[in-house]
Order: structure tokens, then C-alpha cells, then sequence
């Protein structure tokens, strides 16, 4: 493990945090943001689809639980706007209290079983805000936005989701490098061989489940208020549930920087593509860039360049 | 080594095609700082592709025509458009990016409600003027100051026209029991506004009263029941693929209620085209009609007759160039594109436009506008109000052609 | 409640259970045997649609005769593409994640080249007997589900005489179960892996062809058939020819049933939640031996 590692991790974050003194337009802080955003839910996603090798296909089901959940939250009790995104934190709690219930009989569920059961849970959650009026609604949800200057709240809005990964990044870390996180690993080669290693890999799965949860329902509380309008079809899509997969697996799941890596490429390309391509022919590149990319890299691009890296 | 060969040939493949497809991307520039740029996002690809589209081709032809008549302000103008995917979060980037960093001259209207929902926040926060079809009403009560809908899409407003046809038939003629079914969603909920309160003023009652969500893969049940419980009008309040599922399924079970009013599925193109005379008799609303007399509305006919062969311009075409026009107009009266100018005149104005003038209250809205329809032989036929009428509706609906 | 409601309600949810069996079947074979979770295979199903739908246009071809053109022209470009892009990917460590990204990739692919080639506008699938219905009694036996349903049975059964009769069939069979062994015996793995990929896609296009004679269909459909297929493959239990076409028909009874005694809001919500419960407490699906 080289030392010069976290110091050049530490720099760059403190790259990032200063990003908005240089005074950047308003739309670079929104597409950080965004980019931060997925890589929260990529990197999440992979504490039980990358280590623990359960994949786990409605994930935006929590990220919409935590968006709805701030919304309902900042509309039951009129909190001010920056009460708002104090309230994603307990929004992120009641995700994984969800996940915590889920979890535990959709845990007991192997390959690609559980990964159906958790598309139909995403499903669920998303008809049930939508047929009641309780948890949402089919009409959406609306928002008070700050009343400060534009560029300050999005610098705001920037640097919460910042603090957001960084912990994420940091817990990902730490359950790579920990016996929980090695548990995970035994349970995704062969859960049988961990039981009888003595694994209690139950409660390893359960709680990497309900950690995969909570920051994605923190940063659905936090996107929630960023779009200041919320509608079940823009937090629950399957779109987004298959995307944090891809993500992950894209860039190797399973490893920290990983996900970490697959979710800044594909938010920035495509972000890219729509920019400077006709609309199909950019959808079109940006399928190709899926296929080239397994084709050369058929075990996520972090396999890839380590094996180039000589070491295994 | 077989292998190899296969791999090698298919990545010699796959670079070669996106090299060429690179080569086919135009070229995103722009000319000089003189012109006049119109940004913002649609859904060019995704679920709302279809409807994106038109709006873009309407936006187009509007461009095309202002620049031959010597541009806006007298500098040409020229589109910054997005694709936002059919995504209710790249709408809002989108608006962002247009707004701060390409820094456009102006912002127009996206699709659908939803997107516009999140993007009315946006141009106000900014201070832009948004011109759009807005969210339905719920969109225009939040108290923004920026966003018109010039004409709205409102699903509130949208079977008026057919509602005041229905009060001048004589009651002993109306319908007696109505059967309802809503899709879930902003659309779909504000289309329930105009029924209850028409279907108590002509004492219509509501037998069968249910939502459905999104895809509505079957119609059986749904017309089984309405045709058990004798509902001889059908309010199927949708969007296309569940409308169309519905009228297969009414035509199949052969069941044939008095009316068929249809939400704003049957106002694309291709409800025409794709059920053909299945499609017929089914009322529906507009705010926007080819064949009213308002300037303009014949130069778009000839128009998409002409590129499209299509014998009136299709909603969602028009919806896109009236906005522009609306924009336009404020523009060059406001003579400035300073966007709170143009705000306070837009409020204080009227502006021409081809569904007619509009002069806008306190929330952005001009005052209700709606018409009738009908389909009959494959063409969208006005019924209602009176004056406009261009031809008598066919009611009670003959049965189904079998 | 009445009967007739239900029954009629169940005719139509079983007819339309059996078309995603049919849309899901290959998508099952491929999986069980080649381990490749074949995302584009929904879309596949579309472009079989989508010829079908310009045969009947231009040509006035009916959609059941144009199947017969479709697809072999479907099976022809299946091989192309198995030689060209998941052969390469074969060797992956883990073949489920990579063919799954790949084919991702190339399902937003097809579906913008559909969207050029086709418009984004939807399209409906009208032959002359597209709302005709067979009246028997007080029940209505609709044409296109009828359709649909005869295909969908013929599909399944030709799937499953080809794995259980011939020799192709039989080597595929082996290659899944004991694939060291039946190399052994001289079974051309990447051949048998090809004709099965083919095989899948051909079905998928048949079952595209089914569904939009039932539904309206624009080139992002696709996305959504993928979830319906997904659920009868993993109810029947992957790689089961049987389970699917049987899940196909518990997951129209159940649509049947709920569309009859629920309000309509409550049955997307309730067959999900159904299916969700139904995992739990069967988490190998339908039939658990792998095999048949």
C-alpha cells in the first residue's frame, strides 16, 4: 500500500471542495453534483452488489424512498429550506429501516432471484407513492427553494454532496479493508464454503444491505431538493436502478474505485455526447462505448489496468 | 488464435462504425456573437421521443421563418438544443447549462409536464422568461413570475369544448352513465377536474370511477365492466398506448356506449394513421387547431402537408411554434432581451398568436381556451364552441365496423 | 362479482401471460445455457415488430406469414452477432456481468437505430382481424390474443421438441449440464452456443411479433417487455422451457384475477407484490431441477 496514496486523496478532495471559489457557472456545480451523486449510488450499491455479490436491481427504490420521504418531510412540518436538507439524513434512515425489512426475507434469496425480487420491490414502492396520497401521490411533490442568490445555494447543494461521498468513499473504504468487508468477499465466492467457515453472513448481508441503502436515501433527499419538484417517475425509473448497476459493474465491482470510476465515465460521456451528437447517434456511441469497453475489458476496467499494471 | 482473429475483427468493426457515425455528427458551432440564441432541452430520445420531436420541428419552422424575414431584433436566431432523455433531471441541468453557460438570449419550453414542473423553478430562480405548456394548473399556482403558458396544455381546461357541446343536446339524448378511467399521473388527474364538475351540472351520473397506473397492458376488464354496468359514455383518460389498448378492446368486446372521449392520445399523428377508421368518433379537447382562422394556421397547414404530407399540423408542432411566436413578439416588443422586460410586458400585452390572442393574468396564464373535437373520417373535426364548428358531430357513435 | 367478469378476465390475462412466456423463453435458454443475461433480447423482439409492421404496410404480408420471413432474418443476424460480439466475451471471469453491459450497450443501439429508422412515433399492429373477436356464449375470445396465444404454444413446443427430439437439441442440453464432458464427446460448444443464441433471438422476434398485436409499440418498448420477460424467466425458473410457459400462465391468472376483483390502480401494484412474496417463499422459481 503506497503512502503517497491518501495524501493525493486528501488533495484532491480539497481540490474539489475549493471547485466553487474559482467561480464557476451554476451548471458545472449542478453536473458535479450530479456526478457525485451517482457515484454515491454506484458506490453504495457495490457494499452488497460488489463485495457481497448480491445484486441488487432496485436500488433506486431507496433513492426515491429518501427523495420522497425529505419532500414529505419538509412538507409536514414547513421546515425552511435548509432545515430541508438536514431532514435527507433522517430520510436516509428510514430507506434503510426499509431496507432492514426488505432485506431480511429477500436476503435469504440467491443469483439472479434476488435480483428480480428486488426489481418488484422497486416497482412496489414506486405504485404505492403514486396510489397514495400519503407518501406522495401521483401529482409530485413541490419544494420551497432558498431564498438566497442561485449560485450560493447550488455551491451549497455542491458541497453537501461532496461531504456525502467523501463519507461514503471513506465507509466503502473501510469495509474493503476490514474483516466485515472480507465476509462479504467469502459470502460473493461461495456463500456454503463461508457459513461453514463460520461467517455469520446473515447478518453481514443484512447490514451491507441496510448500509447500501441509507446513503442512497441521503442522496435522494439531497436531489429531491435540487430539483425542488419531485414525481415518482423521476426518482423510482428502472433506468436509474439499471444505470447504478452498470456503473458498479462497468467499472469492477467489488473493489473501492471501482464504481468510483464507472460512474464518472458514464455521467460525464453521456453528458458529453448529448452536448456535441445528434440525439440517436449519441445514444448510439454511447451503447457502442459498452460494448467496446467489455469487449477489451471483460472484467471491468479496473482488472484491466491492474493486470497492465503487472501486478495481478 | 481463432480467437484473437474474432476480437481483433470485431473492434476493427465497432471503431470503424463509430468513426463514421462521429464523421455524421454535425458539427456543434456557432456563428457570430451577432445571432440570437434560443436554448433549453427535449426529449429527443426516450419515452416522450415522439412528442419532442414535433415540438422541435415546430420550433424549427418558426427559426427558419423569422430568419428569412431578416431574424429577431434584426439578428438571426439559432437553437441550443438539448436532449434531455425523456429525464426530469437533465431537464433541469439542461436549463442550467443553456442558462449560465452557453448563456442563451433565451430559454424555451420543454416536455412534458412533468419536466416543465421542474424546469418553471429553474427560470425563475434565474430570472428567464419561460414560455411553455406548463404542468397543468397545480404548475401555475406555485407564484412564479417567469413562466407563461402561451397556449398552456391544461388538463383542466381540455373537455370543456366538448362538455358545452354535450349541454345543448337535449337531455333526454345525453348519456346517462359514464364510466371513467384515469391514468395515474399529472395528466390523467387533471382531466378528472372538468368531468366532475360537468357530469353535476348535467346530471350525468359516474358509475364507474377507477385509475389505472402506467402500461395499461390490458383493456378487457376495464370495458367488461363498463359494459356490464350499461356506461354509455367512456372518458378514457390517457395517453396513446393505453388509448389505443382501450379502443381495441371497446371494438373487440363490441361494446358501443353513445361516446368515447379520449384524453390526449388521440391528438398525435398517429392515432390516425395507426388505428384508421377504428380511431373514429372519439371527442377529445385542443387549445390549438389547424383549421381555426387565426393568421398563421394555413402557412403551418401547407407547410406540413408539403415535408409530412399530413393534412393539418399535428398539435404538438403547433405547440412548439406558438411558443416562439409568443416569445417572439415579447421580444420585439419589449425591444430589448432583457428578461424581466420582456416579463413585465408579456404581463402587460397581448400577443397573436395561432391559437388566437392571449393576454396573461397574475400566474402566467391567458384566460381558459379550449375547443371540441372530433374524430370523424380520419380528421380532427372542431365541434365546439359554435362559432367555430366545422362540422356536426357524429352522436350517438355508430357501432363498430366490423 | 360476477363470473363472466372473471372469466373474461382470466381468458385475456392467461392469453397475454403466454405471449411474455414466449417473448421470455429464449431469453431463458440463453441464460441457462450460456449464462449470457441477453438484455437487448426485448429488443430484438421489436425489430421483430417493427418488420412485421412494414410488411404489412408496403406489402399487406400478414404478421403471422411475415414471422416466416422474420425470423430466419433474425436468426441469420443472431449468429452474426454471437460470432461477432459475445463469443469474444466468453472467456470473461464473470460472463453474466460482462454479456449483461455488453448487451445493455447494444440494446440502446438497436433501439436508436430503430428510432432512425422507424421515427419515434408509436405504431400499431393492424391486421384485418386486429379487433375481431371469437364470440363463444357470453365470452369474447379476441383475435389478436388468439393469435398470439397459437403462436406463443407453437414457439414453446417447437423450443421444446428441438431440446428434447434432436441431436442439436440434445448437444445443447448436454453443453449446459456437463460442459467439460460433452467437449469430451466432441460437442463444438461455441456452434451449439451460437445456434442457441440464434434460436433465443428467432423466439424473442415471434414473441414480439404476438405482443404487438396486442399492445402499441414505439422504440423504447423494449425496456419495458424486458421487465415482463425478466419476471416469467425467473418465476418459471431460468433456463426451463416448461416453467416459463407455465410462469407465463400463473402470471396471467394472476393479472386475470386482480383485474377482476381489485380496483385497476391496485393491479400492477398487487401482481409485483404477489410476484415479490411468490420469490420468497420459491426462490428457485416454479421448477427447481435445471435442465428441462
Amino acid at each position: 500500500m503506497n503512502k503517497a496514496y491518501p495524501v493525493a486523496l486528501a488533495i484532491l478532495v480539497i481540490f474539489l471542495a475549493a471547485f466553487p471559489c474559482i467561480g464557476p457557472e451554476v451548471y458545472y456545480l449542478s453536473f458535479m453534483f450530479s456526478v457525485f451523486m451517482y457515484v454515491i449510488l454506484a458506490s453504495s450499491w457495490n457494499f452488497i452488489g460488489g463485495y457481497g455479490g448480491y445484486l441488487s436491481f432496485g436500488h433506486a427504490a431507496f433513492f426515491g424512498i429518501g427523495a420522497f420521504a425529505t419532500a414529505k418531510l419538509a412538507t409536514m412540518f414547513q421546515l425552511p429550506p435548509m432545515l430541508t436538507m438536514l431532514a435527507s439524513i433522517p430520510a436516509g434512515g428510514i430507506a434503510a429501516l426499509i431496507a432492514l425489512i426488505v432485506g431480511y426475507p429477500c436476503l435469504k434469496i440467491r443469483g439472479p432471484y434476488f435480483s428480480v425480487v428486488t426489481l418488484c420491490f422497486a416497482f412496489v414502492v414506486d405504485l404505492a407513492v403514486k396510489n397514495i396520497e400519503f407518501l406522495g401521490g401521483a401529482e409530485g411533490l413541490w419544494l420551497k427553494f432558498m431564498d438566497i442568490p442561485e449560485k450560493t445555494s447550488r455551491t451549497i447543494m455542491y458541497e453537501v454532496m461532496l461531504l456525502l461521498m467523501v463519507v461514503t468513499l471513506a465507509v466503502s473504504w473501510f469495509l474493503g479493508r476490514s474483516r466485515f468487508g472480507t465476509g462479504l468477499t467469502a459470502i460473493r465466492s461461495d456463500e456454503e464454503v463461508a457459513e461453514t467457515m463460520a461467517i455469520p453472513t446473515a447478518k453481514l448481508k443484512i447490514q451491507a444491505f441496510v448500509l447500501s441503502a441509507f446513503f442512497p436515501g441521503v442522496a435522494g433527499g439531497l436531489f429531491a431538493y435540487y430539483l425542488g419538484y419531485i414525481h415518482a417517475d423521476a426518482v423510482f425509473s428502472i433506468n436509474i436502478s439499471i444505470l447504478i448497476v452498470l456503473m458498479a459493474m462497468f467499472g469492477g465491482g467489488g473493489t473501492w474505485l471501482g464504481p468510483i470510476i464507472g460512474a464518472v465515465i458514464l455521467t460525464v460521456v453521456n453528458e458529453g455526447l448529448s452536448t456535441f451528437a445528434q440525439a440517436e447517434i449519441a445514444r448510439i456511441i454511447y451503447g457502442a462505448l459498452f460494448i467496446v469497453v467489455t469487449i477489451f475489458m471483460p472484467n471491468g476496467i479496473m482488472d484491466f489496468f491492474r493486470k497492465k499494471g503487472g501486478k495481478t | 488464435m481463432k480467437e484473437n482473429r474474432i476480437k481483433d475483427f470485431s473492434m476493427f468493426l465497432i471503431t470503424a462504425v463509430l468513426c463514421g457515425l462521429m464523421l455524421m455528427t454535425p458539427a456543434a458551432g456557432f456563428g457570430a456573437g451577432k445571432t440570437i440564441v434560443i436554448g433549453g432541452s427535449l426529449p429527443l430520445t426516450g419515452a416522450y421521443a415522439e412528442t419532442g420531436q414535433w415540438i422541435e420541428k415546430g420550433m424549427r419552422f418558426w427559426a427558419d421563418e423569422i430568419n428569412t424575414k431578416g431574424g429577431l431584433l434584426g439578428r438571426p436566431v439559432e437553437f441550443k438544443i438539448y436532449d434531455d432523455q425523456s429525464d426530469v433531471g437533465k431537464a433541469v441541468t439542461f436549463a442550467e447549462k443553456v442558462i449560465t453557460v452557453d448563456k442563451a438570449d433565451l430559454l424555451f419550453g420543454g416536455y412534458p409536464g412533468t419536466a416543465a414542473r421542474a424546469v418553471m423553478p429553474v427560470a425563475e430562480k434565474h430570472k428567464y422568461v419561460y414560455v411553455s405548456m406548463g404542468g397543468h394548473m397545480k404548475s401555475f399556482l406555485q407564484g412564479y413570475t417567469y413562466s407563461f403558458g402561451a397556449p398552456p396544455l391544461m388538463g383542466e381546461w381540455w373537455y370543456e369544448g366538448f362538455f358545452q357541446w354535450l349541454a345543448t343536446v337535449p337531455a333526454e339524448k345525453r348519456p346517462q352513465k359514464a364510466a371513467v378511467y384515469t391514468i395515474n399521473n399529472p395528466v390523467g388527474l387533471s382531466l378528472i377536474d372538468s368531468i366532475d364538475r360537468w357530469t353535476k351540472k348535467l346530471n350525468i351520473k359516474i358509475v364507474i370511477n377507477e385509475k389505472y397506473n402506467a402500461p395499461l397492458a390490458d383493456a378487457t376488464a376495464l370495458i367488461v365492466k363498463a359494459k356490464q354496468s350499461q356506461c354509455d359514455i367512456l372518458f378514457a383518460n390517457g395517453f396513446f398506448p393505453d388509448g389505443v389498448t382501450m379502443m381495441k378492446a371497446a371494438k373487440a368486446l363490441d361494446y358501443n356506449p353513445k361516446a368515447i372521449v379520449q384524453g390526449i392520445g388521440s391528438v398525435v399523428p398517429a392515432w390516425v394513421k395507426e388505428l384508421g377508421k377504428d380511431g373514429d368518433y372519439v371527442f377529445s379537447g385542443t387549445v390549438l387547431s389547424g383549421q381555426l382562422k387565426y393568421p398563421g394556421n394555413d402557412k403551418l397547414n401547407a407547410y406540413v402537408k408539403k415535408t409530412y404530407n399530413l393534412n393539418e399540423y399535428p398539435l404538438y408542432f403547433g405547440f412548439g411554434y406558438a411558443w416562439m411566436q409568443t416569445l417572439e413578439q415579447a421580444v420585439t416588443g419589449a425591444k430589448t432581451l432583457e428578461q424581466t422586460k420582456i416579463r413585465d410586458w408579456l404581463k402587460k400585452n397581448e400577443v397573436n398568436t395561432i391559437a388566437g390572442s392571449l393576454t396573461f393574468d397574475e400566474r402566467g396564464l391567458p384566460a381558459p381556451i379550449n375547443f371540441g373535437t372530433q374524430l370523424i373520417n380520419g380528421k380532427v373535426e372542431l365541434i365546439s364552441p359554435k362559432n367555430i364548428q366545422t362540422r356536426e358531430p357524429v352522436y350517438p357513435k355508430p357501432a363498430w365496423e366490423k | 362479482m360476477d363470473a363472466v367478469l372473471i372469466i373474461q378476465s382470466l381468458i385475456s390475462g392467461i392469453m397475454m401471460g403466454m405471449v411474455y412466456a414466449l417473448l421470455g423463453v429464449g431469453f431463458s435458454l440463453t441464460w441457462g445455457v450460456m449464462h449470457v443475461i441477453h438484455i437487448s433480447h426485448a429488443a430484438f423482439g421489436l425489430i421483430g415488430a417493427y418488420l412485421s409492421y412494414s410488411l404489412l404496410q408496403y406489402c399487406g404480408v400478414d404478421p403471422v406469414v411475415s414471422a416466416a420471413v422474420s425470423v430466419p432474418l433474425l436468426f441469420i443476424t443472431a449468429c452474426g452477432l454471437y460470432q461477432l460480439l459475445i463469443r469474444p466475451i466468453t472467456r470473461a471471469q464473470n460472463i453474466v456481468m460482462a454479456s449483461m453491459i455488453l448487451t445493455f450497450g447494444l440494446a440502446i443501439i438497436l433501439e436508436n437505430i430503430m428510432a432512425l429508422i422507424w421515427k419515434a412515433d408509436p405504431r400499431v399492429l393492424t391486421p384485418t382481424y386486429s379487433s375481431g373477436a371469437l364470440i363463444a356464449g357470453p365470452f369474447y375470445f379476441q383475435y389478436p390474443h388468439l393469435v398470439g396465444f397459437g403462436l406463443s404454444v407453437l414457439g414453446i413446443t417447437a423450443i421444446y421438441l428441438f431440446l428434447k427430439k434432436t441431436y442439436t437439441g440434445m448437444a445443447v442440453r448436454a453443453a449446459w449440464q456437463q460442459p467439460e464432458a460433452a467437449q469430451l464427446y466432441g460437442v463444438n460448444l461455441y456452434r451449439i452456443s451460437m445456434i442457441t443464441f440464434a434460436l433465443a433471438v428467432s423466439t424473442a422476434g415471434a414473441g414480439g411479433i404476438s405482443l404487438a398485436l396486442l399492445n402499441s409499440f414505439e422504440p423504447h418498448s423494449h425496456n419495458l417487455w424486458l421487465i415482463y420477460l425478466f419476471l416469467v424467466v425467473i418465476v418459471g425458473g431460468v433456463g426451463n422451457v416448461i416453467g416459463t410457459a407455465l410462469a407465463g400462465l400463473i402470471i396471467g391468472v394472476i393479472t386475470g384475477l386482480s383485474m377482476a376483483f381489485l380496483p385497476f390502480q391496485w393491479v400492477n401494484l398487487v401482481t409485483f407484490g404477489l410476484l415479490m412474496i411468490f420469490l420468497i417463499f420459491r426462490p428457485h422459481g416454479l421448477i427447481k431441477q435445471e435442465g428441462m
